[in-house]
């Protein structure tokens, strides 16, 4: 009898307790001290009272972060000039892969970016046709890493089946052939994994004749997957978001501009380059790429000027890495064909 | 047994010390020897709400590291946002992310947040709902609710007194083994209930599942102290028997209400229901149930009308409670903690309801009994496909 009434009596308790304490999730609001609310005005034209702090990319001032599109756009890397006896320029370039380091993409998102000298997207290197192209390549990455060209280049320059090891150096030498605007990226499987973490960068080889004075601008459009689930969180023109948006490219009325746009998305099939005000001319640049829609027909000639090993494949790597790859054994003939494609026309 | 009072405080105290030298030592010294494996940082959107040109959710840090949240999307669309207090959350803080957003009645929308380390979470909506204002409006309407699921289902179902009054001695245990059917029905419902609460909306980090069968077992030890203590009073008093099963009946159906009303009252105000006409149906009948339950231990004595309802109103008022706590702050975590509580009860009515025929018959197990559980389970399965 004694025991039933304690236990009667400590469900009560507990009864009580629990109503009490529910209390405190119906009128939390009494309990939280208020601050002065100030106003915050989106890009939008909404604006609301908060007493907290603003998370907002879109109006962010960049200072802080670890990369300068501004910069990026405007830096081309010409190497180490060296004429050589026979009279061709020999550019050398130095170029240290990581993958170790955490840089800040947007404001307060902290990634773990893979870097040629340190930079998403690596330098931009930039010769004249006919340039002896020299490259020092030092991977100091935990992970073995690669620099493959786009362009013409003997096979084992291609930078596809020679890793070069953590510590490794290799050294990849071409000319700069043909004309027009590649690209360089890490060609270490998982493709996709390299690319998207920030190994690649612009390849610019400029006609003998020069192009006519203009601003040129570097754009790498590129995008970020910092969760990793295949998809990027963030894209952008040089990696930032947003961030030219806030920082306007200053040039002026009847300025000719001349834009070096390398798209290098990853998970996503399109991009696009779309232009407000005006209309561009419109080159075609590095011809070893087609982007086709189911049903599209090509017509494509072209022949190899060195022996050895090429891939050819999609450059979308899911497609490649699920099965759409392939390679030419090209081999050193006896009978001399002869025959070459003219890249003039193709820039 | 002679020993001193110091020397038993001391032996109750002295594991409890060494225990906190312990955790001290694995904190401090130890910590970096402790340090392996991946620590992944989790942050948990426990609430979102439309109102006029803002989406707001509440987030929770349940992960076992400290976050900064720096950036919100409107389905996975970088938006400018504010949060409150501050980016910065600790180990189960909670902050408001508010984001200026002109959103559209009835769209789906998912809300995501994005921490320093560029790990994305998100929760959707099936469809928004503007947040319903706090006003006595909505208390009229919350409590309309809650009468109309809770008390007068209880109510219609009490009447069936008279009609099981009129029936044999087998037909009384066979209604008391139908009601046992409901009950054990309504419990499985409610755990049921209670583990999609605790997996929709409750974060990991309170262990949930855990949380339910700790409570229903409590709750059932500290109904079956109750329960006791009400069947004696009654063999000393003019209590009957049969009215003091009835109240723990109405008691356990009453914690069980306080739940559904809690979820209910959620539903509304979280826009989650399309509240229908057609679901008031549902509940209104599936409860009707509950009224039965009470009337039948009933049967047995002489009741009085005002008792009876006295019960009815103990079983169905929670409902409007749980309606107006659900509606004006919902918390998942209490709402879990009454469905379990409610559960525990039920169950050991169900066994209240037992040993009482038990007493009562000494035929047992007799074809009443089975068949009264089975119809009970039945027609509780029936109902509720109508909600």
């Amino acid at each position: 009898m004694q025991n039933t009434i304690q236990s009667a009596k400590m469900f009560y308790i507990l009864v009580a307790i629990v109503s009490v304490s529910s209390l405190y999730f119906v009128v939390p609001s009494v309990i939280v001290a208020e601050e002065t609310p100030r106003t915050f005005l989106t890009h939008t034209g909404l604006s609301i009272q908060t007493t907290g702090d603003v998370i907002d990319p879109i109006g962010y001032d960049g200072k802080a972060l670890d990369f300068d599109p501004d910069k990026f756009m405007k830096e081309f890397d010409y190497g180490e000039v060296t004429v050589l006896d026979d009279g061709t320029v020999l550019r050398e370039f130095y170029i240290t892969s990581r993958d170790d380091q955490i840089m800040e993409v947007s404001p307060g998102v902290f990634y773990n970016v893979w870097t040629f000298n340190d930079s998403v997207p690596g330098p931009t290197i930039r010769a004249t046709e006919g340039d002896l192209v020299r490259i020092h390549f030092t991977n100091e990455g935990s992970k073995p890493h690669s620099l493959h060209f786009h362009g013409i280049h003997k096979a084992e320059m291609d930078g596809v089946f020679e890793n070069v090891g953590t510590g490794g150096t290799y050294t990849y030498e071409f000319y700069a052939d043909p004309v027009g605007l590649h690209l360089y990226h890490c060609h270490v499987h998982p493709v996709e994994e390299h690319i998207s973490h920030g190994l690649y960068g612009a390849y610019i080889v400029d006609p003998k004749e020069a192009r006519e004075p203009a601003e040129e601008f570097v754009f790498i459009l590129n995008g970020l997957d910092t969760d990793f689930d295949g998809e990027n969180n963030f894209y952008a023109a040089n990696t930032i978001p947003f961030y030219y948006q806030h920082h306007p490219i200053q040039i002026n009325v009847n300025q000719n501009i001349r834009a070096y746009v390398v798209n290098i998305l990853e998970f996503d099939a399109v991009n696009n380059f779309h232009l407000h005000g005006t209309l561009f001319h419109h080159y075609p640049a590095g011809n070893d790429m087609l982007t086709m829609s189911q049903g599209d027909r090509q017509i494509l000639e072209f022949n190899y000027k060195y022996p050895g090993l090429y891939m050819f494949h999609a450059h979308n790597t899911e497609f490649s890495e699920k099965g759409w790859v392939s390679t030419f054994l090209v081999k050193e003939n006896a009978n001399d064909f002869d025959t070459e494609v003219e890249y003039d026309d193709i820039i | 047994m002679t020993s001193s009072k110091p020397v038993l405080a001391i032996s109750a105290i002295a594991p409890i010390v060494l225990l906190v030298i312990m955790v001290a030592f694995l904190l401090g010294p130890a910590s970096s020897f402790l340090q392996f494996g991946v620590v992944l940082p989790e942050v948990s959107i426990e609430k979102i709400e439309f109102i006029e040109n803002e989406i707001r959710a509440t987030v929770r840090n349940t992960g076992p590291v400290d976050v900064n949240v720096v950036l919100a999307d409107v389905n996975d669309r970088i938006q400018p946002a504010a949060i409150e207090p501050d980016t910065s959350l600790e180990r189960f803080e909670t902050a408001l992310v508010r984001i200026p957003f002109d959103w559209n009645e009835g769209q789906p929308y998912e809300i995501g947040v994005t921490i320093d380390d560029g790990t994305r979470f998100a929760k959707g909506i099936d469809a928004a709902f503007p947040a319903i204002e706090p006003d006595i409006d909505l208390f009229v309407f919350l409590g309309m609710i809650g009468f109309l699921i809770g008390v007068v289902p209880i109510m219609i179902g009490l009447l069936w007194y008279p009609f099981i009054k009129k029936l044999g001695k087998n037909s009384f245990n066979f209604f008391l083994a139908f009601t046992m059917g409901l009950l054990i029905f309504l419990g499985i419902d409610a755990v049921i209930e209670a583990a999609e609460i605790s997996e929709n909306h409750l974060s990991s980090i309170f262990n949930g599942e855990l949380l339910i069968a700790t409570v229903i077992i409590l709750s059932f030890l500290a109904l079956y102290g109750v329960g006791k203590k009400l069947i004696q009073k009654a063999e000393f008093s003019k209590l009957s028997k049969g009215l003091a099963i009835s109240l723990m009946i109405a008691i356990g159906i009453g914690f069980h209400n306080l739940g559904e009303g809690l979820a209910v009252g959620a539903a509304i105000a979280l826009g989650e229901v399309a509240l229908s006409t057609f679901l008031i149906i549902g509940f209104a009948t599936h409860n009707t149930t509950e009224g039965l339950a009470i009337a039948a231990p009933l049967t047995s004595t002489k009741a009085k009308i005002a008792k009876m309802v006295g019960l009815g109103l103990i079983a169905g008022i929670p409902a409007i409670f749980g309606t107006w706590i659900g509606g004006f702050s919902f918390s998942p975590f209490f709402t879990l903690i009454f469905l379990a509580i409610g559960a525990g009860a039920i169950f050991q009515v169900v066994l209240s309801i037992f040993q009482y025929m038990k007493e009562k018959s000494n035929l047992l197990p007799n074809t009443s009994l089975f068949s009264g559980l089975s119809v009970g389970l039945l027609v509780m399965y029936l109902t509720s496909i109508i909600i």
